[in-house]
């Protein structure tokens, strides 16, 4: 009674008019940035994260989780019509998506991708509504000793399942636990790596690091790699196919990829370091082999369509939860969803739903809200986002430079921390060149006091034993699942394509 | 030159570690100190690095993979940079302007009145949003717009 209690509280919050305004515009440059190739959600967000700061903290908070899962839905328009995935988690729509617009059938892909992220977004908020307070209620009895766990957990997952190095995404973390423990350190009023400068007494901030590895630093390394010289002529024009609408078979037929994607993806998502892109690679594996005609995949099987597309939504929501719950952000789109959280007083974690239900709720809400208009919008919408599909790249980058700069600059009017974004532009230029992992240097950072706190405290209690962690069992089974999830990675590395 | 990246990187790892053990490793109160978390990263920092070169020589570099459009890449760099250094200079606006029409003359040769456009519409309209919108404050430079 009370959940549902809670949701009507919550519809009443994100259905005021500027609250839908900020949700309709935060769908809206979601998907603009999710067309865009080489810019992620994460820079997205980390880039955006200024322009909300004029508003108040649930319409920004809705806003910026717009974005967030809204990118997932945009990427998938240059998967199928272009053969370019918008984002990583769209990789695998392009496998069966494009072979369908090649037949003449851009139409019906694009609205069952449309259907299938619909379905998987809100089967992944359904399921948000029925865990996160339970999630909220299991973490009360969390201590140091499990937040500690949980961010290693997050940390170690995301460098061992993401990416082809682990010893440079190990290398990166590091890197971002380093940077994070410049500044006053909390329990002794010390300077630690300060040097007598007055701007890193405060810390390295998160905003100018973020926006630099994932603006600048994919930018120039898009630039590198020649992408301002491609040429778009080659999009798929449905506006000459006959059949728009996809017929009823399309539906039938992947009824329970649906069902499977959407699971999936949640359960995925729900794990930190694990993540869309993950969720959508193991869902067209598993369509795959469960189709009765799995050599159609790759060639055009609208299952192959579906299943990433409903797998890659449901884990952006999914994600939410060790978010919303814990105050983990088991990716770099998290983290930065987390800093932006905390930037407005609001600390993620088991009592956020307690004493924040009006927002909790509020954002919850808004995510059903979000997913319908997403539909809506892809459907009828996609005229204007093929449009800017066409804008060329050698236009917009030097755009986004300006976006980053600026946005950096006005966080808090510091030159200082416009020249640390430049920094870790260049650095994240060379960290995409050599297979480094900017997504978890992020995060690090993000979560490096966190978990020096914690292991602080936690060594404290303990009396300098690490046995502590052996002893309690909540530590226990986060140890157990965090060795489960570790045990099964190379099976899901193996599903991540080679190339 | 992936080799040359991660000795660098090893290099600031060393000057941190050293810096993490000048830190006192337990406080005042005989708890754990401000050096203990930086000691553990810095040393994990330099033992993860010294591995990856390791592993980096035994395989034998990695020159093939690094040819791409390095001029672009540089010139584009070199123009944040300076559009960095430009904004207290000239102010926000004026330097969003000159950068603009920079950057677009150079990735965007041949098209004057599509590049002349978007290098001024575009600040034109970032900074109204920040300034005037969010009321975030754009550098005024030397000699402040008058408006």
């Amino acid at each position: 009674m009370d959940l549902f209690a809670n949701l009507w509280m919550g519809l009443s919050i994100a259905l005021t008019p500027m609250n839908v305004l900020y949700l309709l515009a935060g769908a809206m440059i979601g998907m603009i940035v999710g067309i865009i190739p080489g810019f992620g959600p994460s820079a997205g967000l980390a880039i955006l994260l200024p322009v909300t700061f004029g508003m108040d903290p649930v319409g920004a908070v809705v806003m910026l989780a717009a974005i967030y899962y809204a990118s997932m839905y945009g990427g998938t328009i240059t998967s199928i019509l272009l053969n370019t995935p918008g984002e990583s988690a769209t990789v695998a729509s392009t496998f069966d998506g494009y072979p369908l617009a090649r037949q003449g059938r851009a139409g019906p892909a694009l609205v069952m991708q449309a259907v299938a992220s619909f379905v998987g977004g809100t089967v992944g908020v359904v399921l948000i509504t029925l865990l996160a307070p339970l999630f909220a209620l299991l973490a009360r009895n969390f201590g140091p000793p499990e937040y500690f766990l949980l961010a290693m957990m997050g940390m170690l997952l995301l460098v061992v399942m993401v990416g082809g190095n682990w010893r440079l995404g190990v290398i990166s973390a590091l890197i971002g636990f380093a940077l994070g423990t410049v500044g006053v350190d909390l329990e002794t009023g010390q300077q630690r790596f300060t040097f007598g400068s007055a701007e890193l007494i405060g810390g390295i901030d998160f905003i100018p690091v973020a926006i630099g590895l994932f603006g600048l630093g994919e930018l120039y390394f898009s630039l590198w790699q020649g992408l301002h010289l491609s040429r778009t002529g080659s999009i798929v024009d449905y506006h000459r196919e006959r059949r728009f609408w996809p017929e009823a078979r399309d539906f039938i037929e992947t009824r329970m990829t649906l069902v499977r994607g959407s699971l999936l993806g949640f359960v995925v998502g729900v794990i930190p370091g694990a993540g869309a892109t993950i969720a959508s690679l193991m869902s067209y594996s598993i369509e795959k082999s469960v189709s009765r005609e799995p050599e159609r995949f790759g060639k055009g099987a609208m299952a192959g369509l579906v299943g990433p597309e409903a797998a890659n939504n449901a884990a952006s929501a999914g994600a939410m939860v060790p978010l919303l719950t814990l105050g983990i952000p088991g990716s770099a789109s998290t983290a930065v969803l987390l800093a932006a959280f905390l930037l407005w007083g609001l600390r993620p974690g088991p009592l956020l739903m307690s004493q924040n239900p009006e927002f909790a709720w509020g954002l919850i809400a808004s995510m059903y809200l979000g997913n319908i208009a997403l539909l809506a919008l892809n459907i009828f919408a996609i005229p204007l986002f093929v449009w800017m599909v066409k804008t060329p790249y050698r236009i917009l980058a030097p755009a986004v430079i300006l976006v980053c700069t600026i946005g950096t600059y006005s966080v808090n009017g510091s030159i200082v921390e416009t020249w640390l974004m430049f920094v870790a532009g260049i650095f994240g230029f060379f960290m995409k060149m050599f297979g480094f992992s900017p997504a978890a240097l992020v995060l690090a950072l993000v979560l490096g006091k966190l978990a020096e706190e914690a292991l602080r405290q936690t060594l404290t209690i303990s009396r300098g034993s690490f046995m502590i962690f052996l002893e309690r069992p909540t530590s226990l089974w986060i140890i157990g699942i965090t060795a489960a999830v570790l045990l099964v990675a190379p099976l899901l590395r193996r599903a991540q394509p080679r190339d | 030159m992936k080799r040359v990246f991660i000795l660098a990187i090893l290099a600031l790892a060393l000057g941190y570690t050293y810096f993490a053990f000048e830190l006192s490793f337990l406080s005042s109160t005989g708890r754990l100190g401000p050096g203990f978390f930086p000691r553990v990263i810095g040393l994990g920092l330099i033992a993860s690095c010294l591995y990856a070169l390791a592993v980096e020589w035994r395989s034998g570099g990695t020159e093939a993979q690094e040819r791409g459009l390095w001029g672009v890449a540089v010139r584009t760099a070199l123009l944040s940079g300076l559009f960095v250094a430009l904004l207290n200079v000239l102010g926000g606006l004026v330097a969003m302007i000159v950068f603009m029409l920079a950057a677009l003359f150079m990735l965007n040769p041949g098209r004057v009145l599509q590049n002349l456009a978007v290098a001024f519409l575009l600040p034109i309209g970032i900074y109204v949003l920040f300034e005037f919108w969010l009321n975030a404050g754009i550098p005024q430079g030397m000699l402040p717009l008058p408006v």
